[in-house]
């Protein structure tokens, strides 16, 4: 029970969270819906799932300037790539961050004259280029550590070894994607965190995609990807470690 | 920036925010009636009010828990007295988060049957009896306080060579009073208490503190319970300066009463 009360006892802990039970609210809902009989459920997994969605807007007032304090440290990353990526991609959260105040604004009644579409647009755009420039990132980041793990590797391989695979007679195609995915997969088990921030990122951009129309799917795989980013954010708030540092 | 980043990065704190919101668009709503605005704006107003406080009950989920946690801690204290209040008073909050929880599951559709007065009722019962509990430790400390600085000051004046006539020395004016003089010594003993009370407080701002902070929170159930009932500017007043304090209390640690 201390380790869930110092989870908690953080905004982001208890965000995520949240998170977490609407996306599952939503994957449930997507299950049970096809369903006969499970009206009531389904009727209560939507409210539920209107309501966490309602009160976590209160979790995130006030991230604008998070998203000002990240944009500054991003702008002091060593590598050009890296500071490039995500300081545009942290220019892109603030802007969406003042957007879903302004829709915050507009749900609770004070301003009834604003756009809802309008900015509700707006703010998945700006969400989505964050999370491509964070994938981008991501994407780097993999290339660079996959080309030490072959560094590595040709290193440590003795120049007589007798690989069965090197002379084999199978599709050189495959063999190649083999290798690359071999290679990619070491290289993610090197790095825990780096792995996460890919999988949260890609999780996080199925919803913007599918708001945007330009990808659409359904809410099952919505709530999935929702519930797997969750998840991943919840293990970089409890473990602090595995969180991916700007170097 | 950066003190708005670590200060919100606490859910406690971003919840006594929204708490000292609520408790000014109430106290804001209260002036507004009372000078006769716009019915659009009280409107506006409440409205912003009941989304604050429904949003404050999903912010307090799994509270329950902490307070469970700090009652578990405070079974451990070594004084008699503030072991018991400070961990029934955790035990009452726990009850009251529990209650609370149940009126958002209630208010947010997902029990719809249950019935929002009773046990919107039974939550400030809970709320009550702990705040009680804060008000008895917060006496005891005081009382303490007020013990330790008398015998104190009575150790220097002794000291420093018999003490002088009418000095603070509360102890001495007690002894066989002429009959006489009842009343107007009974008004200087008095006198002396409250100038010791002031000292101990002023010499202990934590303490302080917590006692305007529970002193305001008191009123808060008992217009509910409809055991006072002072009206919605005091609640709304009283509520907003509990909650300013206690934020108060997480921007600076050192002002926050440890047992």
């Amino acid at each position: 029970m201390d380790a869930f009360t110092r989870f908690t006892n953080q905004t982001q802990g208890r965000d995520r969270l949240f998170r977490a039970t609407q996306y599952t609210c939503m994957l449930l809902r997507y299950l049970l819906e096809p369903k006969a009989g499970k009206e009531k459920v389904v009727m209560k997994l939507k409210k539920l799932e209107t309501s966490v969605s309602t009160g976590r807007k209160w979790f995130r007032l006030g991230n604008v300037v998070h998203a000002v304090q990240a944009t500054e440290q991003s702008i002091r990353a060593t590598e050009l790539v890296p500071r490039l990526c995500l300081t545009l991609a942290n220019l892109n959260r603030v802007i969406y961050f003042i957007c879903d105040t302004i829709l915050w604004v507009r749900s609770i009644g004070l301003a009834s004259g604003i756009n809802k579409e309008k900015w509700r647009t707006w703010a998945a755009r700006h969400y989505y280029y964050s999370l491509l420039l964070s994938l981008g990132r991501d994407l780097y980041e993999i290339s660079l550590q996959m080309e030490q793990v072959a560094h590595n590797r040709a290193k440590r391989e003795k120049p007589s070894s007798q690989d069965p695979l090197e002379y084999s007679v199978a599709d050189e195609e495959t063999e190649w994607l083999q290798s690359f995915l071999l290679l990619l997969f070491r290289s993610l088990k090197q790095h825990p965190p780096l792995l996460l921030d890919t999988v949260k990122n890609f999780c996080d951009i199925l919803n913007p995609l599918d708001q945007l129309g330009i990808c659409k799917s359904n809410p099952g795989i919505i709530g999935l990807g929702g519930l797997v980013s969750s998840i991943a954010g919840m293990i970089t708030v409890a473990y602090p470690q595995m969180k991916l540092k700007t170097r | 920036m950066d003190a708005w980043v670590r200060f919100s990065a606490q859910s406690q704190a971003r919840e006594r925010l929204c708490r000292a919101a609520q408790y000014a668009c109430s106290l804001l709503g209260h002036a507004l009636q009372r000078h006769g605005a716009s019915p659009e704006l009280q409107k506006q107003i409440r409205q912003l009010e009941g989304h604050l406080s429904l949003g404050r009950k999903l912010l307090r989920l799994g509270n329950s828990a902490d307070a469970l946690e700090s009652a578990k801690r405070a079974v451990h204290l070594s004084d008699v007295v503030l072991r018991f209040c400070i961990t029934v008073s955790h035990l009452n909050r726990a009850l009251y988060f529990a209650c609370d929880n149940v009126l958002w599951a209630g208010k947010s559709g997902l029990a719809p049957r249950v019935d929002q007065e009773k046990w919107a009722q039974r939550s400030f019962r809970y709320y009550l009896f702990s705040l009680i509990m804060n008000l008895s430790r917060d006496a005891y400390e005081i009382r303490l306080l007020m013990e330790q600085e008398s015998s104190a000051c009575s150790r220097r004046l002794k000291g420093s060579g018999g003490g002088i006539p009418g000095g603070i020395e509360t102890g001495g004016l007690g002894g066989p009073g002429t009959p006489g003089g009842g009343l107007p010594q009974l008004a200087l003993k008095l006198r002396l208490q409250v100038l010791l009370l002031a000292r101990v407080l002023r010499g202990h701002p934590p303490l302080l503190l917590d006692v305007v902070r529970n002193a305001c929170d008191l009123f808060i159930p008992l217009d509910k319970l409809g055991l006072w009932r002072c009206g919605p500017g005091i609640v709304g007043l009283c509520g907003l300066v509990s909650s300013i304090l206690s934020i108060l209390t997480l921007i600076c640690p050192w002002l926050r009463l440890k047992p």
